[in-house]
């Protein structure tokens, strides 16, 4: 008995699993915080949603202790079945009744449960599945080398000679748009970074921050316009930046002439005009979703981000209050139990025990707490880093890489939100916010990690 | 390969550089900026101001004469209200749908979550009939105000009234919120301090509806309303009352003050009005009205109007003279008419029978012995010195000077000095020039409570206390200037004689005040008579004299002294006199023997018609 405890506990990863009981510790007394009602004051009544979370706390233990019980292998074996079966749920959920005008959940009596927050964990094995035994066949090492391609040209080979990897990524991607639900859309591309560690297209960072400098502005004037230069022509917003990308062309050209012997030229006039084709086609398709395909209250969303509107007992009323409730904290916070605004009995954050429950923290925790919290995330995912990297199996670390870019989209853009720093996008603060699917599917993904990573001697031998 | 490797690094890079980010963020929205904090203060508190009933103001004898009443304005809070029925809701409020509708759309452009008003000062009696029904009607309630009640419905101009206070009175001082009520004249205005107390401010925590949700900070910051001070004035109403039912259909002023203290024991000026006129919601509507009066019913004709004297400026004149040693009460003068006109009677063999014969060659040739006391060769320069000794004598009597009365006035009498000569005549003047100012003609001005307060000087023989209002604030002593003797340049000893010519006026055959005399009470008195010019379309008309009197009474030990003036009433006698006998017996005695002498004044209508002015 006692060699078999030894076993199942041995090489665990105690930092890891130490901050997660800090995080879920932290998470609950402070949803317990943000809901306290004076003359409720029970801490396990299951009709209150700090209750609830300690149940769910319970069943994520119940789960982390059965996932201790498994083997490695047979999570890496099971990897597509599991995938298959998230997809199924996904496929499933779109049959039921709208809730808040999407179809995301399943309801079993009074509990519900959102099936793409364990699509995460499926897609996260099943990517971690086909990377590894891509890595040792000798066909994989050429698709690498297609997919280093150093232009951005390279990005349309790159998806077509990765049919199986846009697959898995992309088939999630759909069904979730289809709920919808565009905040665990945004999650699902946070696999590009494992993507990028794993080796394929090199530059999709920098083509990620160049598009998003690209999409800012070309939002910022969308619905504008100006006249052009010493003319009277009235040009949109849009062309104004054409006109700019043109201008960019003939100069980044005007250096290749100057500076690039002959012989070398042509390979970069082709990047070049490739370069150009691209950004002018993602222009026009950032502008046309956001004119055409976004729904308004999300157009607003971005508006307000970027200071095109403001309204702060309206349309930014969200935000607005979250703003207060954060900057109300000062240095040293209010307060356990003594947030004015992002509390349950006063109401000014909405969604202040999920959504904003970032909000309720701030407050009463004030910049210490927020620094501490950040802090603790920050550790979190560098500590996920070096355990990824620490690995010999590939499927673990790429599996350690796909919960580090889960965690660490999930605390960008929640807590970005809440302070003003992304649009309002509707995803949970992981261990923070109420709920019990985000709870559990964490908690499994944290607990998945720290076996495959208690095995990573064991794969050695 | 190795290229690849590194790639961990960028990764560990962005997950550094974002919590950084974060980290710059939050401390300079938490820490820095302040505008954060100051929204949420914005969003999450409230202020509910408490009121403190205002000071309840008594007579000298403990009556109130100012209370409170407890008035209802109906507030609406436009986002907890819920599908109004606002057809019955206007019957119920007794407002017209077009009122309902403009008012909610203006307390919906103020803000949402905050009261507006949407009806004012509903009396306690209307309200009795809405609150039961009130509660049907989210987001309408009742916020209760107190009022001002005047019961006895005397003293308008002494008490005066209250209104909102506007901008130039928040500006002034920051008390004052926009819907706060300010004295706007008279006591509510004198002792606007006193009587306001302080606001309360209680802080609330409130949810995003704007229901308080709790205190904020246990309390801590709140203030409790401090009720306003109880002021006993030392008007005695029913003689205030009395006075003001005597001066019905008559205009002028009645004061009465008590002589051994400066308290003001009555102050009438007529026409006036029914205080309450001049409270909640009809308050615009009455006082225009009232201001477009042409007998200035708002005028406080006691304070706010000067005269010349007339011949009760005689009683100083003999005063100063004796004084200042140019005669004794022995000095006689004879009646030439060729300085002033006068009536038949006796020679006047002393100051006694000069003040009650009133004898106005008498009181120039007086008066030319203080002025032209041969100081200076020039009877120029000698009048100059001599004028401005009389002044100073004049002045000294509190006439033409602030006589600090606690009543928000700055009229004031005039006394000429030489200054005021040489500015104002374009000659060169002597004695002979000006000889009008010794028989209270001219440009010698007095106010009716001046005349009262000349008065008191004369039963005090020689000094009087500031006249004033209040008896004590909150039981508590009143300023030290109210008990205060001032004296005036003339030594008591001088008194007696102009005393008893004044008790001679009242008391024998031949005195001009023989209505004034009672058989139980001796009253020392004084008539005059104004002469009243009015220029109508640039024509100047002489009209029917104004007529005053002032006495005080009983001669020894005086209890009351008092001024009455009348306007177009003639002679001094005939009216002024009499009613102020009428006021004096009622003070002393508490009530009036001679019914007859009292319907008399009651009964006349001494109001001038336009007739008066064609018949001169
Ligand atoms: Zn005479």
């Amino acid at each position: 008995m006692r060699g078999q405890e030894n076993k199942l506990f041995a090489h665990i990863d105690w930092g890891l699993l130490s901050v997660y009981f800090i995080l879920v510790f932290l998470g609950i007394s402070n949803v317990y915080s943000s809901v306290f009602d004076p003359d409720n004051p029970g801490l396990f009544s299951l009709d209150t949603e700090h209750g609830k979370q300690i149940m769910w706390f319970g069943v994520s233990l119940f789960l982390g202790i059965v996932i201790f019980f498994l083997e490695s292998n047979f999570i890496r074996k099971y990897a597509y079945w599991f995938y298959g079966f998230t997809m199924l749920l996904l496929i499933a959920v779109l049959f039921t009744s709208p809730i808040n005008g999407a179809r995301s959940w399943f309801g079993f009596g009074g509990v519900g449960i959102q099936p793409s927050e364990f699509a995460k964990i499926g897609v996260a094995m099943a990517l971690a599945r086909f990377i590894d035994q891509n890595s040792s066949s000798k066909e994989s090492r050429s698709l690498k080398n297609v997919s280093g391609l150093s232009t951005l040209w390279g990005i349309i080979p790159f998806i077509l000679k990765n049919k199986e990897t846009a697959l898995i990524l992309g088939l999630p991607c759909v069904l979730v748009l289809l709920q919808p639900d565009a905040g665990t859309f945004i999650i699902f591309t946070s696999f590009l970074l494992v993507l990028y560690r794993e080796g394929y297209a090199g530059n999709i960072l920098l083509f990620l921050v160049i598009a998003v400098i690209i999409a800012v502005i070309t939002l910022l004037v969308a619905d504008t316009n100006f006249m052009f230069l010493f003319t009277k022509i009235k040009l949109s917003g849009n062309a104004g930046i054409i006109i700019v990308l043109v201008l960019l062309a003939g100069i980044f050209a005007a250096i290749i002439r100057s500076f690039v012997m002959k012989r070398n030229r042509k390979p970069l006039y082709r990047s070049l005009i490739g370069s150009f084709l691209i950004a002018v086609i993602f222009v026009n398709f950032v502008e046309i979703g956001y004119t055409n395909i976004l729904q308004s209250h999300q157009k607003e969303r971005i508006d307000l981000l970027l200071g095109k509107i403001d309204d702060p007992d309206g349309k930014g009323y969200n935000i607005n209050r979250a703003k207060a409730a954060i900057g109300s904290g000062g240095f040293m916070g209010k307060g356990f139990k003594s947030a004015t605004l992002a509390n349950a009995s006063q109401r000014h954050v909405p969604m202040q025990s999920t959504d904003f429950i970032f909000c309720t923290w701030s407050e009463e925790r004030g910049f210490i707490g927020a620094f501490v919290l950040v802090g603790l995330y920050t550790f979190l995912l560098l500590k996920m880093v070096v355990m990824a990297e620490r690995q010999r199996s590939v499927f673990t670390r790429v599996y350690a890489y796909c919960v580090a870019s889960i965690f660490f989209y999930h605390f960008m853009i929640n807590v970005g939100m809440a302070i003003g720093l992304a649009p309002v996008i509707g995803i949970p603060l992981p261990f923070f916010s109420y709920g019990g699917s985000s709870m559990m599917s964490f908690s499994v993904l944290i607990f998945i990690l720290l076996k495959l990573d208690s095995e990573r001697k064991v794969v050695l031998q | 390969m190795r290229n690849i490797e590194n790639r961990k690094y960028v990764i560990a890079l962005i997950f550094l550089i974002i919590p950084l980010i974060f980290i710059v963020r939050l401390f300079y929205m938490q820490v820095v900026d302040t505008q954060w904090k100051e929204r949420a203060a914005q969003i999450s508190e409230n202020r509910i101001t408490t009121y403190p009933a205002r000071g309840i103001v008594y007579d000298r004898n403990g009556v109130k004469i100012i209370s409170n009443e407890v008035y209802y304005d109906i507030h609406v809070i436009p986002k907890q209200t819920n599908n109004t029925d606002s057809i019955a809701l206007t019957k119920l409020l007794g407002i017209s749908m077009d009122e309902y509708v403009s008012k909610m759309n203006k307390a919906r452009n103020y803000s949402r979550r905050k009261p507006s008003e949407l009806v004012r000062q509903i009396p306690p009696n209307e309200f009795s009939v809405i609150a039961p029904e009130l509660y049907k009607y989210p987001g309408f309630f009742e916020v209760a105000r107190t009022l001002r009640v005047y019961p006895k419905k005397i003293a308008a101009h002494v008490l005066g009234y209250m209104n909102e206070a506007n901008g130039t009175d928040i500006e002034k001082d920051s008390y004052y919120k926009s819907g706060d009520y300010i004295g706007r004249s008279g006591i509510e205005k004198m002792y606007e301090k006193e009587l306001r107390g302080q606001r309360g401010v209680k802080y609330y925590l409130q949810d995003a509806i704007g229901l308080s949700t709790g205190k904020y900070e246990n309390g801590d910051y709140d203030t409790l309303a401090v009720q306003g001070q109880n002021l006993s004035l030392s008007i005695d109403w029913e003689l205030q009352a009395y006075g003001e039912k005597l001066m019905q259909n008559k205009l002028g002023s009645i004061v009465a003050i008590e002589p051994a203290t400066g308290e003001i024991l009555a102050m009438i000026s007529a026409p006036t009005y029914d205080p309450n006129l001049l409270v909640g919601r009809h308050l615009g509507a009455n006082y225009g009205a009232l201001a477009e009066d042409t007998l200035l019913p708002l005028q406080n004709r006691s304070l706010n109007s000067a005269y010349p004297p007339g011949s009760i400026f005689k009683t100083v004149m003999a005063l100063i003279g004796m004084q200042e040693g140019v005669i004794t009460e022995n000095a006689s003068f004879p009646c030439n008419k060729a300085l002033a006109g006068c009536h038949n009677h006796p020679t006047a063999m002393n100051v006694s029978d000069g003040v009650k014969m009133s004898c106005n060659p008498y009181f120039i040739q007086l008066v030319r012995r203080i002025v032209q006391q041969g100081k200076d060769k020039s009877i120029f320069k000698d009048a100059a010195i001599g004028l401005d000794i009389w002044a100073k004598y004049v002045r000294s009597f509190g006439i033409g000077t602030d006589l600090q009365v606690d009543y928000p006035t700055n009229v004031h009498g005039n006394v000429p000095d030489a200054a005021y000569y040489d500015k104002h005549l374009n000659f060169r003047w002597a004695f002979s020039t000006i000889q009008s100012i010794a028989i209270g003609q001219g440009e010698v001005l007095i106010t009716p409570l001046e005349m009262a307060n000349l008065a008191a000087i004369l039963a005090n023989r020689g000094y009087f206390i500031p006249p004033h209002f209040i008896k004590s604030i909150d039981q508590g002593e009143i300023p030290e200037i109210y008990r205060t003797k001032k004296y005036t340049m003339v030594d008591s000893a001088y008194f007696e004689p102009v005393i008893d010519g004044m008790w001679r006026v009242v008391h024998e055959d031949g005195g001009t005040a023989r209505r004034a005399r009672l058989d139980s009470i001796a009253i020392c008195g004084k008539t005059g008579t104004v002469e009243n010019f009015k220029r109508i379309s640039g024509k100047v008309y002489q009209l029917t004299d104004h007529s005053n009197f002032m006495a005080f009474a009983p001669r020894d030990n005086p209890q009351i002294a008092i001024s009455v003036f009348i306007e177009n009433s003639g002679f001094g006698g005939t009216w002024s006199a009499p009613l102020a006998s009428l006021m004096i017996e009622k003070y002393i005695t508490g009530t009036v023997a001679d019914t007859a002498k009292e319907n008399r004044i009651l009964n006349a209508n001494l109001i001038p018609d336009a007739e008066d002015i064609i018949r001169k």
